[in-house]
């Protein structure tokens, strides 16, 4: 049993779950009804207005109601958004047991101590039937969920089941419902609309509850006789069908549960028991240690069940409905049902691939908790909790589409077992505080003590172990027994790594911590509901589901809601903005969120801030959430770019400093606060500019003045003077006079203003002679004396540093998105704060292991060495571990040697090459030049090696990879074998791997066709040549190739010959007699279309230019033959031709007849016509006139002319 | 055997692994027992050998040192100087031969290592036969392996599996071993160099032994691929260089350069000497059959 929620109340005797919302309503025996939201385990409401125990009580399926019936006779329908009872229905006459609306029709059934069951219609608030039969006490009433019957149970012992088939006709005719109320009233007892149809009777004492099957005819029913009953029900009659036993007191209520084969029941002996319907055996018993039950609800959607018992109720589940899965790159495993399940997250296809073991009893919670998956070795270890903890290794097969038939698994018992290497696994043995490592056949390959207590382990990446106790996780090493990092946590629950493994996700129940992968905390968040599964994208964000959100956290801490959720989802991956997930039936979805908010604060976090601006360009991203989110993580820069409000525009900009954007907000808002603030701002970085015209537009003259004065700027103070003046500001003025130094001005205002004593003072201070005699004048007696000995200056304004313009501005952030470079200096520095932080909580850890090291270091070593010489047990070794000053290593040294018989040494692989093969290539390789050369005389008669060496140099060259062992140990050379096969058996030596291949003389004769096209025939040539050099160690597999081969042969030969002559004819500059003859031969060489054409082209062009012009027509002709792509080409060739026609003679004789069939000779270049003796080279083929036999063949330049040869031998096939 | 940490275990493993730098880098490891101390030295000073910085050891360790220390500066000494290898030679047999220390794990270690450099195979197994330590045994798969005996070589791997199968030198020696003989066994080969590189940084040698496994499998582009990878970490490293010199000739590619540079930082490497004695052997075969 999963509790989801408990409360703490008097007795708990209805409950009725909410269709929609994650609400239950109890009703208690102290006459409240409480409202429960069971997710977040809050009181919603409580409704008050029953008097005494409040027993029956039931949500409406749709609208916002529900009906209660209580001890004081009343049935009282609510409507809960209003929170009050609307109405109340009054007839019974006696304690209300149950109230129940019906699914479709505005009813209600309730049941009552007065023997009683009644339908009311709650939309005209009236009794519709009474139900009458019952001997005794009704306990309870129900409707059945789609038939028109109704199930109740009875202190008198029985269930009866009634039909109320007439009700609904009757309530068809609304119109004389009124009349029926009457006439039903008048047979109040006997009534005739609702009939009995079967009476149950089996029970030995009072039967207090009866339920129907949801979809099957089927009832249970629980009495004081302690037994659970099983009905059956046909159209006709109903009949007993079984009893189940084990109750030890008074069965309170039982019910059939909705998806599975299951009964449910609860009794005043303090227990909730669960029944196998089928088998009809008790499977489960849960407990409860002061409290009898008294109620059972369902809810009626989701896998939920919630029990009243004395003092609250507990809501509940069953069975855990998390599928366990793993994921791989692209593929979910995962388990449902009875089968072993792969998706594929790219096609979205899902595929059944083993059925997996059902438990032998089919008890609850029994299904796979978790799966661990090894990509390389495909096998699957589930866990589950069969047998106290049980794990089942299965092997999947290759070809594992499609059904394959049930395997035997491996299987063993442990708590947790997960893959901690590709074909190692390790399983917790949780009485022992061990791991075992086992290999995939099962067996025990080593043992590790764990270093904290731990109840579940999990994969911390390859040889790592992340173990769990109650309070603490723990990253174990394996190999080193080495922890590697610890970490204090409340229970953790499930364990998400990213995708690089460098961090790793803790869920416990109500958090989540974000550590990296030594543990080291990085971020905490907490939730107030249930953390359910979580996933990292690409860009390492962890998105995580609660029971009802779909949410992300940042690397920095920050977080937030994505969506909200109706059913609870199981995350497998996220990929960009689709989240892969399971739900609770095990099927895979694919959700799509947007994702902007958390890319959007991931950029900038990432201080990536050219997508932060393509952003803002291209979204609509916006809200206060986001500008606030801006502002408080120091970005008002970038915030400034969401905002159309002037007001939080212009507060933005002065926060980023960005004056020309306050500029412009202040115009549009212009009033003189915000002016005044833009001075202050400007002020403080400097531009005088925006100063002066924030203190124009406050109309701030005294400001303005001083600015005035500190810029040096005098005529616009002068203006200042001038404005004072009409504004008749004496003081202004006179400030303004006092700035500029003007002493006639000032004492021409102190004079307006009546301060004539001043007004002389200054004068005759500053020597204006006659101004202040005129005022002395004025004066008359009362002349101000002037101190004596004190000799005066003019006060003059001091030349400003720097004249008009801004001052050196304030450097301040323009906005990330021009001024970059401070953002890099910035962040470099938080950069580097960070990284000390980082430091310091390494350096901490150095200081704990350090502390645990001093204890125990003696101890360790001791255990270590034991530990070895046990593992050596059986190897006569303990003499080594001695110290060197023992007297005994001469013995065991003589042992050593004379235990020796060093085995002679084996084959070298290349040996074995030059023993299986006669083909010369595989000789080469494998270095034995000699054989291999003797081969290729006898098969080719090649003579000349020269040209071949390169060839078998790489060969030979090829056919090692060179893999450096033992630390300074020689390298080890391996034999590279071609021809490498998965299924191939080890220590069966192929041929060598050869760097020659078919497909590379293919692309070198393209290239040839290519250089030949463009003219280039020394190139040409040497890629020809190339090809015939290196056919001789050519290895090919079929005979079809070795034809291939062959061809291939003589296409080179047919170019190498070709080409010799044209560069021949190129040479000879002065004989064209000759010049004609070669490039006739050229046209005769077997070329491909395109090279023919030009051979002719070029055969025409030399015979013509030497009047040879008969020929030169012949070879027009076959060049118009054919029919050449070119249009100049076939011009010219007509052009020929006409000329020719005119003349059919030829200038010079030519040792050349076209119509006689001929080859030409590879040394000589005189054509040898058919008949005529020639020899031919052994290897390519050319012929050659008879005086050549014996020389070396100049076409291919390997093999000697007219030598005896066997043929080309290229493929193993050919010896076969 | 439970819970005892194992202070020396990530300097073996980088040492073995090939990462000689980190293995020097991180070699300082405190509250070391004197054993594992003079370990320390011994894994610390076969790095720098195996980084070619004989000199660094021979001057460093004095004749005060423990006898391990003695044998790894005997290695230095043989490594550095390609003339005087007989003197080495002999003093190596003479210590070999002195009850006192001869039965010393890290001398026979070495005796092995200096006797496969001499090519002789039957001295060095005299050495190593008996086996005791993971590295003598990783040592006997090898030089079985150089003998084309993997039937014995299979035989020590035996042993070091009932050892330790998850040790990185069993690992490795069964990855050398499963190159050896080949066949389907390549496969597996890989897929420990594989598991290597889960684990561990890439490095050379992990790069270089999945490239190996690549160029057995026939698939010449992703060794070509690693193998690059590879000599990006170091543009001096013999094997990668040697590896890629027969990687390019399969794709068809130049191998010049690749040669020249290895000819430049290893002129005593075996494919030099393969090369080098091949056009030799070209030369006399040509005599033979003209």
């Amino acid at each position: 049993m999963l509790t989801k929620f408990e409360t703490k109340s008097n007795r708990v005797k209805g409950l009725s779950f909410h269709t929609k919302r994650p609400w239950i309503l109890a009703s208690l025996h102290s006459g409240v009804i409480q409202l429960w939201d069971y997710r977040m385990g809050t009181l919603i409401d409580r409704f008050d207005e029953h008097d005494g125990p409040v027993r029956g009580v039931h949500f409406h399926m749709s609208q916002p109601l529900f009906v209660s019936g209580g001890d004081d006779y009343k049935i009282k329908v609510w409507n809960y958004k209003l929170h009050r009872c609307l109405f109340t229905l009054l007839g019974h006459l006696d304690y209300i047991r149950t109230v129940q609306f019906h699914h479709e029709h505005p009813w209600i059934v309730s049941a009552s101590d007065d023997q009683t069951i009644r339908v009311w219609n709650w939309q005209s608030r009236t009794c519709i039937s009474v139900l009458t039969g019952h001997n005794h006490y009704v306990m309870c009433a129900s409707f059945h969920p789609k038939e028109d019957l109704v199930v109740s149970a009875s202190l008198d012992q029985t269930v009866r089941v009634w039909d109320i088939g007439s009700l609904k006709k009757k309530v068809a005719s609304p119109a004389d419902d009124i009349l029926r109320l009457s006439q039903m009233n008048t047979d109040l007892f006997g009534g005739v609309d609702a009939v009995v149809k079967y009476v149950l009777e089996g029970h030995d004492r009072g039967v207090n509850w009866a339920a129907f099957h949801p979809t099957l005819p089927l009832i249970v029913s629980g009495a004081d006789d302690r037994q659970v009953k099983l009905w059956r029900m046909n159209d006709t009659k109903a009949w007993e069908v079984d009893t189940l036993r084990g109750h030890m007191n008074n069965v309170s209520c039982v019910m059939f549960h909705a998806k599975q084969d299951i009964i449910v029941s609860n009794s005043e002996d303090k227990s909730i028991r669960v029944w196998d319907a089928t088998k009809r055996t008790g499977l489960q018993t849960f407990r409860r240690e002061h409290d009898r039950f008294w109620i059972l609800a369902a809810h009626p959607e989701i896998n939920l069940l919630a029990a009243g018992h004395d003092s609250g109720m507990i809501v509940f589940k069953l069975e855990r409905e998390r599928p366990a899965f793993a994921v791989s790159g692209d593929s979910l495993f995962y388990a449902k049902d009875r089968f072993l399940r792969y998706y594929d997250f790219s096609t979205q296809r899902e595929t059944q691939i083993v059925p997996i073991r059902r438990p032998g009893s089919t008890g609850l919670n029994q299904s796979p908790r978790t799966l661990s998956y090894s990509p390389s070795e495909n096998a699957v270890l589930i866990c589950s909790d069969v047998d106290g903890g049980t794990y089942e290794l299965y092997m999947i097969p290759k070809d594992s589409i499609g059904r394959s038939d049930l395997q035997e698994a491996r299987r063993g018992p442990g708590n947790s077992a997960i893959f901690v290497a590709r074909n190692r696994f390790a399983v917790l043995d949780k009485s022992n505080n061990q791991v075992l490592i086992k290999n995939l056949k099962n067996e025990v390959v080593k043992k590790s003590g764990l270093p904290v207590p731990t109840d579940a382990i999990f994969y911390a990446g390859t040889g790592n172990l992340l173990c769990r106790s109650d309070d603490r996780v723990v990253v174990f090493d394996l190999q080193q027994r080495l922890v590697i990092g610890d970490l204090q946590t409340p229970f953790v629950k499930y364990v998400v790594w990213s995708n690089d493994m460098e961090s790793v996700a803790l869920l416990s129940k109500h958090s989540i911590i974000i550590t990296n992968k030594k543990l080291v905390h990085q971020c905490t968040f907490h939730e107030t509901i249930r953390v359910k599964s979580g996933a990292w994208d690409e860009n390492g964000v962890f998105i995580y589901t609660t029971l009802n959100h779909i949410k992300y956290c940042l690397p920095n801490g920050d977080s937030g809601i994505i969506r909200t959720l109706d059913d609870p989802i199981y995350i497998t991956k996220v990929s960009g903005n689709t989240i892969f997930c399971l739900d609770r039936d095990g099927k895979n979805k694919t959700l799509v969120i947007d994702a902007t908010e958390y890319i959007f604060k991931l950029s900038l976090l990432r201080k990536r801030y050219d997508h932060v601006m393509s952003m803002i360009r291209n979204s609509q991203l916006c809200g206060d959430a986001v500008i606030a989110y801006l502002q408080q993580k120091g970005f008002p820069e970038v915030a400034l770019h969401f905002v159309k409000d002037e007001k939080t525009r212009f507060n933005l900009a002065l926060e980023s400093g960005n004056i020309q954007i306050a500029v412009a907000s202040a115009k549009e808002i212009d009033d003189k606060d915000h002016w005044y603030r833009l001075g202050v701002e400007a002020l403080r970085q400097g531009n005088a500019g925006i100063v002066e015209y924030a203190y124009q537009k406050t109309k701030n003259f005294e400001r303005l003045s001083f600015l005035y004065l500190i810029n040096g700027n005098l005529d616009k103070l002068s203006k200042m003077l001038k404005i004072a003046e009409v504004k008749n500001d004496v003081m202004g003025q006179f400030h303004n006079a006092l700035y500029l130094g003007d002493v006639q001005e000032r004492v021409k205002i102190l004079e307006n203003a009546g301060h004539l004593p001043l007004a002389y003072a200054t004068a005759s201070v500053h020597g204006l002679q006659d101004v202040a005699e005129r005022l002395a004048a004025e004066l008359g007696d009362d002349v101000p004396l002037l101190p004596e000995g004190k000799k005066p200056s003019l006060l003059m304004p001091p030349a400003p540093v720097m004249c008009g313009g801004d001052w050196p501005l304030l450097r301040v952030m323009k906005g990330i998105f021009d001024g970059g470079f401070d953002n890099i200096g910035r962040g470099a520095a938080d950069e580097e704060e960070e990284g000390a932080d980082g430091d310091w909580g390494e350096d901490l850890d150095m200081v704990d292991v350090d502390g645990l090291q001093n204890g125990d270091v003696t101890a360790i070593l001791e255990d270590g060495e034991v530990g070895e010489e046990n593992e050596e047990g059986g190897w006569d070794l303990e003499d080594l571990e001695l110290p060197p000053e023992v007297e005994t290593p001469r013995v065991s040294s003589n042992a050593r040697s004379s235990v020796l018989v060093a085995p002679t040494p084996g084959m070298p692989v290349s040996q074995i090459w030059t023993q299986r093969s006669s083909l010369a290539a595989d000789h080469a390789a494998a270095g034995n030049f000699d054989t291999a050369m003797r081969l290729l005389s006898r098969q080719l008669g090649i003579r000349n090696f020269g040209p071949l060496k390169s060839m078998f140099l790489d060969l030979y060259s090829g056919s090692h990879s060179y893999l450096r062992a033992f630390a300074s140990a020689p390298v080890v050379a391996l034999a590279v074998e071609r021809g490498w096969s998965e299924s191939a058996s080890p220590n069966v030596r192929g041929p060598p791997a050869l760097v020659f291949n078919f497909a590379q003389l293919d692309e070198k004769l393209k290239a040839g066709y290519k250089a030949t096209t463009a003219g280039k025939f020394t190139e040409a040539l040497r890629l020809f040549l190339g090809i015939l050099h290196t056919i001789p160690l050519i290895v090919v597999e079929s005979r079809r190739e070795v034809d291939e081969v062959k061809e291939l042969i003589i296409i080179a030969k047919e170019y190498v010959l070709g080409l010799q002559i044209e560069l021949k004819r190129r040479e000879l500059k002065d004989n064209p007699v000759r010049q004609q003859e070669l490039a006739a031969y050229f046209t005769h060489c077997n070329l491909q279309l395109p090279h023919l054409r030009l051979a002719l082209l070029n055969a025409m062009t030399v015979c013509y230019k030497a009047r040879n012009l008969a020929t030169a027509a012949n070879f027009a002709r076959r060049l118009l033959e054919t029919n050449p792509t070119n249009e100049s080409h076939s011009k010219t060739a007509r052009q020929v031709l006409q000329a020719a026609e005119r003349n059919m003679t030829d200038a010079s004789q030519l040792n050349y007849d076209f119509r006689n069939p001929f080859v030409t000779c590879g040394a000589t270049y005189v054509p040898i016509y058919r008949g005529q003796k020639d020899v031919s080279c052994p290897y390519c083929t050319t012929r050659f006139v008879p005086t050549q036999e014996g020389q070396l063949c100049t076409v291919c330049d390997l093999a000697v002319i007219g030598a005896d040869a066997s043929g080309l031998l290229c493929s193993p096939s050919q010896t076969r | 055997m439970a819970g005892n940490p194992d202070h020396l275990f990530s300097l073996r493993n980088n040492f073995y692994l090939g990462s000689y730098q980190v293995a020097i880098n991180n070699s300082d490891i405190p509250h070391l027992s004197a054993d594992d101390a003079v370990e320390r030295d011994c894994l610390v000073y076969r790095s720098y050998i195996a980084l070619g910085s004989y000199q660094l050891v021979i001057s460093e360790i004095d004749s005060s040192a423990a006898t391990p220390l003695q044998a790894v500066k005997l290695l230095a000494l043989y490594l550095s100087n390609p003339q005087d290898k007989e003197s080495t030679v002999s003093s190596l047999k003479e210590w070999l031969a002195d009850p006192a220390i001869g039965n010393n794990a890290i001398l026979r270690l070495i005796a092995g290592t200096v006797f496969m450099h001499e090519e002789d195979y039957n001295e060095a197994l005299k050495q190593t036969n008996a086996g005791g330590t993971m590295e003598l045994h990783a040592l006997n798969v090898q030089i079985f392996i150089k003998m084309h005996r993997s039937d014995y070589a299979e035989r020590q791997l035996r042993v070091m599996q009932q050892i330790d199968e998850d040790h990185t030198l069993t690992q490795l020696a069964n990855a050398w071993l499963n190159l050896a003989v080949g066949g389907s066994k390549i496969q597996e080969a890989y897929l420990i160099f594989q598991d290597f590189s889960e684990k561990y940084p890439m490095n050379g040698l992990i790069l270089n032994g999945k490239a190996v496994c690549c160029m057995h499998m026939g698939n010449f582009d992703e060794a070509e691929t690693l193998l690059l990878d590879a000599l990006n970490k170091d543009a001096k490293d013999p094997e990668t260089l040697a590896n890629l010199v027969v990687c390019s000739l399969h794709l068809g590619k130049s191998s010049s350069r690749y040669l020249s540079q290895l000819k430049l930082t290893q002129p005593e490497h075996i494919l030099v000497k393969r090369a080098s004695s091949a056009e030799g052997s070209f030369e006399r075969a040509v005599q033979s059959v003209a």
